[in-house]
């Protein structure tokens, strides 16, 4: 979807409460205008009488304008925010449906970012309602202004319809000086408080080689520069804040130099001057508004050309229809492939054999996982699933048959029992899993998604949600790296016996694991270079025996 | 949990007191121009009353020309002073920020150990990070309209008194309705503030979790519970958001209110002031145009009254840090005299039961001690007390003899290094990581330091070299390689005594092994106590103690230990597969374990 279709959308999906809040906000532009106005009626036709009847029906014109500028305001208001609200809630979903698409995004964009995307983005996307809003109503306002100016007097209304905006205009052509200051003071403040905030997150590290007098220099430095920067952004802000009183100030000296002047002659009455002096000063406020909402838009085209490009970004993985697999065909045969660091490896698991892969080379381990996963449409040979090519499957009846556990474990919010996803044989698995301490802890809410858990215990929670899920190929990559040794030596024997007569795939150098295993591939330069028991292995080759006995 | 203190509003007073008074002229001056600023914008509605007189009066052109240039004049002055006005409040504003976050990271860097050990890293994060924002943002984008729109406002209303007390009194109608409304509306709209930032952190943590989860989410498939889940929350934030502004709406009609009642009482007072001739139509006139000019700044000052509130809170959060002593410098005693490390007694307890029981150990000056034990033997804490960072219940630390308790903070550091299993990569350029060891070091000896941890393949092959960014937006590095970093900052530290805490099992088997070379190659020459993740590491030690329980179960070289057949036997035969597992009693995993 393109930018402006995704701006336009948001618009007409709201359209009936945008109308709404437009002409009422249009409405509340008018009376605003009108304050001034009637402020010049008053004074001319009560004050300056001294008569109580008219005095009266100002009054009354005084309750009825408020009432309507105060309710117009509010109901007008109300539903724009609605729709802005409703818009980036929808916005929100549609982002969060299109990143968790089971075939993967093509967005490169790593998880901040989107995450950026999907609360930022969506709040200042949906603004385009406010943009389009408020410049409408300004518009409004510019046009009562100008009609009350002209009926008063045409030269002088005109002079001021065309001073005002050139004033301003003028004045926001300083602005671009102001925004890069602005924008390199905003940087360098982010940058200082980044610097905060990491130095903060290392304090451990700092503090156990003594290292936080040094780091605390570092920040000063950092403060300082920060601290120029803002200084120059300020120094901008107020020539601005400055150019602007003095401008505005001499613009009123003219237009009461003038109408002072029209009125000395009898050309307007003194209740005229005032409101061409009050409207002179008020149409510098729509014209305002003119500016920032075209601010508003262009600030809420770029956020929407980010949900744009993640909206339309391609599939990752090429995904077919077929349901076939047949449990008596190999569950994975990967046929000499090709990919990142391998090269034409293959390895066939026969259904219900448990498998160790020992790579010499990590990389050649993230390579085959990334296969198995379908995550490399630019592999070479073939990879079938129950005798049908991975590609050629839905990708419904693939993630039924595969499941891929990986090393670092994901938690989620809820407690450790809503994590682990069943509910039968949660005990038994969970001892499998070497996890049986954390039984009694099941129902405990999981602070921070679970980072506040050791990375043993994670792993350990990945795994028995693994077994649990009783799939009928299970991938696992590296489960015991932050597991201590008596306890790996457990959740080894635990594995084997959840995972009798099921087909199981374990990535690990670990010759614990790698010992209960039917039967062991080494792959070293992306091909399998050795197989065999691990016991075997472990006596005959020197280099596997380098590997896994550490 | 101990949270950081939180000032009170005199104390954080006193804080931003004492800065101001370091800068004594900037600050009066400052006061003074942002003053006379806004008392030069009074001057043209009371010009335009008087030319509504001198009209009424039918005065002559050089009445008119006189009053266009008092406006003209009184315009320039006005943006002169604005302009100054605003950058020296700017200066004075950011000035007395940047030195109290100074001085607040500095306080948080050098927290005593015993508060450390108890603050959520969450909360110093906070302080460092979000409340000094708040207050800058507060400070640069509403501090100067808040000050100049408040002094506007005394100024006018002064100005409005200064024409005739009776019109000064009809507009201060208005005060006591605005402050009812700004009452009104921070009374009811504070919990749900509280509601909304609440409902958008869970938003934000259901997305972020899927997010960051999305591997596991498709694995599982389960894409529709949590999008479930983010519909659910987001849609609960929406909600919040659109009562928020509901009752916002309302305040903003509340003040209308007061706007009408102002403004009604002046014309209306005016009205029978000039019918018994008190004052002039021009004045009525001035009054009028000075309460409509109060519009805008009534409504900024109200309008962002929250964010001042967040500002205020913040800033109070920052004057709390600046509250906590810091730790007090022992009286002088002896420096250590070698590298000797030894523990004497050592027990231990967090809140709960022990977790070290009379644990004594002595390595003598460049022995190589590993630590061994499952999970929960309490190693890591050893570590942490071996090292001096850790305080323990009882017992004694001496480094050379000297207890650690006697050489404060600075010279126990100089002694002693610790490598916990916290491995950070510092933000900026990898040069400037290693250096935070040792500013003064020279790129020939950042260099060196990780030749000698055996980085510099490696390093070289970065795109640009010891001046890449890495960190949290930079070149990302590999566990193996932030854990090298580490050492090579160690090797600069250059203390006589280290103690290493680090996992290097995340590195897999051939990054563990270059871990195990670069362990060593840093810590040749030092007293080193090592905890062993794996038992290789022990194997190269002088001496192994194995810990169970937090007691010493075993001491004694790899060979002496295997030959007699104990803990460590049996747990080497486990490690390395040659035999079946051990005995149940190293089983019991304690739900804080260290791994």
């Amino acid at each position: 979807m393109a930018t402006g279709e995704l701006l336009r959308r948001a618009i007409r999906r709201h359209r009936g409460r945008m109308t709404a809040g437009v002409l009422v906000l249009s409405l509340h532009q008018a009376t605003e205008a009108a304050v001034p106005v009637a402020i010049g009626i008053f004074v001319d036709r009560a004050v300056a009488t001294g008569r109580v009847q008219p005095l009266l029906w100002c009054v009354l014109m005084m309750v009825v304008l408020f009432a309507v500028l105060s309710n117009a305001w509010k109901t007008g208001a109300r539903q724009v925010v609605w729709a802005i609200e409703y818009e980036t809630h929808l916005l929100r979903l549609e982002i969060a449906q299109r990143v968790l698409d089971p075939r993967g995004h093509r967005t490169g964009l790593r998880s901040g970012e989107l995450l950026s995307i999907a609360t930022s983005d969506a709040e200042k996307a949906a603004l385009v309602m406010r943009a389009v809003s408020m410049g409408a109503a300004a518009c409004t306002a510019l046009i009562v202004s100008s009609v009350s100016l002209l009926l008063v007097d045409v030269p002088l209304g005109l002079g001021v319809l065309i001073g005002v905006p050139l004033l301003v205009l003028g004045i926001q052509a300083l602005s671009p000086l102001l925004t890069r200051r602005t924008s390199s003071q905003q940087e360098a403040v982010a940058q200082t408080t980044a610097l905060a905030t990491d130095l903060v997150s290392g304090l451990r590290t700092l503090r156990g080689i003594g290292a936080q007098h040094n780091a605390a220099a570092r920040y000063r430095r950092s403060s300082e520069a920060t601290l120029r920067a803002t200084l120059r952004a300020a120094s901008t802000n107020g020539l601005q804040d400055g150019v602007t009183t003095a401008l505005s100030g001499l613009l009123l000296a003219a237009v009461a130099g003038v109408s002072g002047w029209f009125a000395l002659n009898g050309r307007i009455t003194i209740g005229e001057l005032i409101t061409v002096v009050g409207l002179a000063q008020f149409v510098a406020e729509p014209v305002g508004t003119l500016g920032y909402a075209s601010q508003v838009l262009a600030m809420s085209r770029a956020s929407a050309s980010r949900l744009a490009s993640v909206l339309s970004a391609p599939p990752l993985t090429t995904t077919g229809t077929s349901t076939t697999i047949d449990s008596t065909q190999p569950l994975l045969a990967v046929e000499g492939v090709s990919h990142g660091t391998l090269s034409s490896l293959t390895l066939v698991l026969r259904p219900g054999e448990s498998v160790g892969v020992l790579c010499y080379d990590p990389r050649d381990a993230d390579a085959l996982l990334t296969v198995i996963a379908g995550r490399a449409p630019k592999h070479t040979g073939s990879v079938l699933v129950g005798g049908t090519r991975l590609e050629e499957l839905d990708v419904d009846a693939v993630r039924r048959t595969v499941l891929l556990e990986r090393h670092e474990t994901d938690l989620f919010e809820g407690t450790l029992r809503s994590n682990l996803l069943a509910d039968a044989g949660l005990e038994r698995v969970m001892t499998a899993a070497g996890a049986a301490d954390l039984i009694e802890e099941l129902d405990r809410p999981l602070a921070d998604r679970g980072q506040t858990l050791s990375g043993g215990q994670r792993q350990r929670l990945g795994l028995a949600r693994a077994l649990l899920a009783e799939p009928p190929l299970l991938v696992l990559h590296d489960p015991s790296t932050a597991v201590d040794a008596v306890t790996e030596e457990l959740l080894a024997e635990g594995l084997a016996e959840e995972r009798a007569g099921r087909t199981t795939l374990v990535l690990t150098s670990s010759p614990a694991l790698l010992g209960k295993m039917d039967r062991v591939v080494v792959v070293s330069d992306g091909s399998v270079v050795a197989e065999g028991i691990h016991s075997e292995l472990a006596e005959s080759d020197p280099a596997y025996q380098e590997a896994v006995l550490r | 949990m101990n949270l950081l203190p939180i000032a009170g509003p005199r104390a954080t007073w006193t804080v931003l007191w004492r800065e101001l008074r370091r800068l004594p002229v900037l600050s009066a001056v400052a006061a003074l121009v942002i003053t006379g600023a806004s008392a030069a914008g009074l001057v043209a509605p009371w010009a335009l009353g008087v030319l509504v007189d001198d009209i009424a009066g039918g005065g002559d052109r050089s009445a008119i020309a006189r009053v266009v240039l008092l406006i003209g004049l009184a315009a320039v002055l006005a943006g002169v002073l604005t302009a100054l006005g605003v950058t020296l409040v700017a200066r004075v504003g950011e000035t007395v920020l940047a030195r109290i976050r100074e001085q607040v990271l500095d306080r948080v860097l050098q927290l005593p150990a015993p508060v450390l050990e108890k603050v959520r890293t969450g909360d110093l994060l906070s302080r460092v990070g979000d409340d000094v924002a708040s207050v800058a943002a507060a400070l640069t984008e509403v501090g100067p309209s808040v000050l100049g729109a408040a002094l506007t406002i005394l100024l006018t209303v002064a100005g409005m008194f200064a024409l005739d007390w009776r019109l000064g009194l009809a507009g201060l109608l208005a005060v006591p309705m605005y402050y009812l409304a700004l009452r009104w509306y921070l009374r009811r709209s504070a919990p749900y503030y509280k509601q909304e930032r609440v409902a958008m952190g869970e938003r934000s943590e259901a997305i972020i979790a899927s997010l960051r989860g999305s591997a596991t989410v498709r694995a599982y498939r389960l894409e529709d519970r949590q999008l479930e889940k983010i519909g659910e929350t987001s849609g609960t934030a929406r909600d919040i958001s659109i009562t928020v502004f509901r009752l916002f709406s309302f305040f903003s009609s509340r003040i209308n209110h007061a706007e009408f009642t102002g403004l009604t009482a002046i014309l209306v007072t005016g009205f029978f002031l000039v019918r018994e001739d008190s004052v002039s139509i021009g004045a009525v006139t001035s009054a009028a145009l000075y309460f409509h000019r109060l519009f805008n700044p009534v409504n900024v000052v109200l309008m962002e009254f929250d964010q001042i509130q967040t500002a205020a809170a913040g800033m109070s959060r920052l004057a709390g840090v600046l509250e906590i002593e810091p730790a007090p410098e022992p009286p002088a005693s002896p420096d250590p005299a070698d590298a000797s490390l030894e523990l004497q007694v050592i027990s231990h307890h967090y809140d709960g039961p022990e977790v070290l029981t009379e644990v004594s150990l002595r390595l003598e000056p460049g022995e190589r001690v590993a630590l061994v034990g499952a999970s929960g033997a309490g190693k890591t804490t050893l570590a942490a007390i071996a090292a001096g960072v850790l305080a323990p219940s009882t017992g004694v630390v001496k480094l050379g003899g000297v207890d650690v308790r006697d050489l404060g903070e600075d010279r126990t550091r100089a002694q002693v290094a610790l490598l916990s299993q916290e491995v950070h990569v510092f933000s900026g350029t990898l040069m400037e990581d290693v250096q935070l060891a040792r500013p003064a070091s020279t790129a020939e000896e950042v260099e060196a330091a990780l030749d000698r941890v055996g980085a510099s393949a490696w390093v070289r092959a970065l795109p640009d070299g010891l001046n890449t960014i890495v960190g949290e937006s930079g070149h990302p590095l590999t566990g193996a390689q932030a854990q090298q970093l580490a050492f090579a900052r160690l090797v600069l530290a250059d203390p006589p005594v280290a103690v290493l805490d680090e996992a290097t099992a995340e590195a897999g088997s051939a990054g563990a092994r270059e871990l195990e070379r670069a362990s060593a190659a840093a810590t040749a020459g030092r007293t080193t106590l090592v905890v062993a993740h794996r038992l290789t590491q022990a194997e190269q030690a002088d001496r192994i103690v194995v810990l169970d329980h937090g007691r010493v179960a075993e001491s004694g070289t790899h060979e002496a230990l295997l030959a007699s057949g104990g803990r460590y036997a049996q747990l080497w035969r486990s490690w390395t597969g040659t035999s079946t597992p051990g005995q149940p009693a190293g089983r019991t995993t304690p739900a804080n374990a260290s791994t």
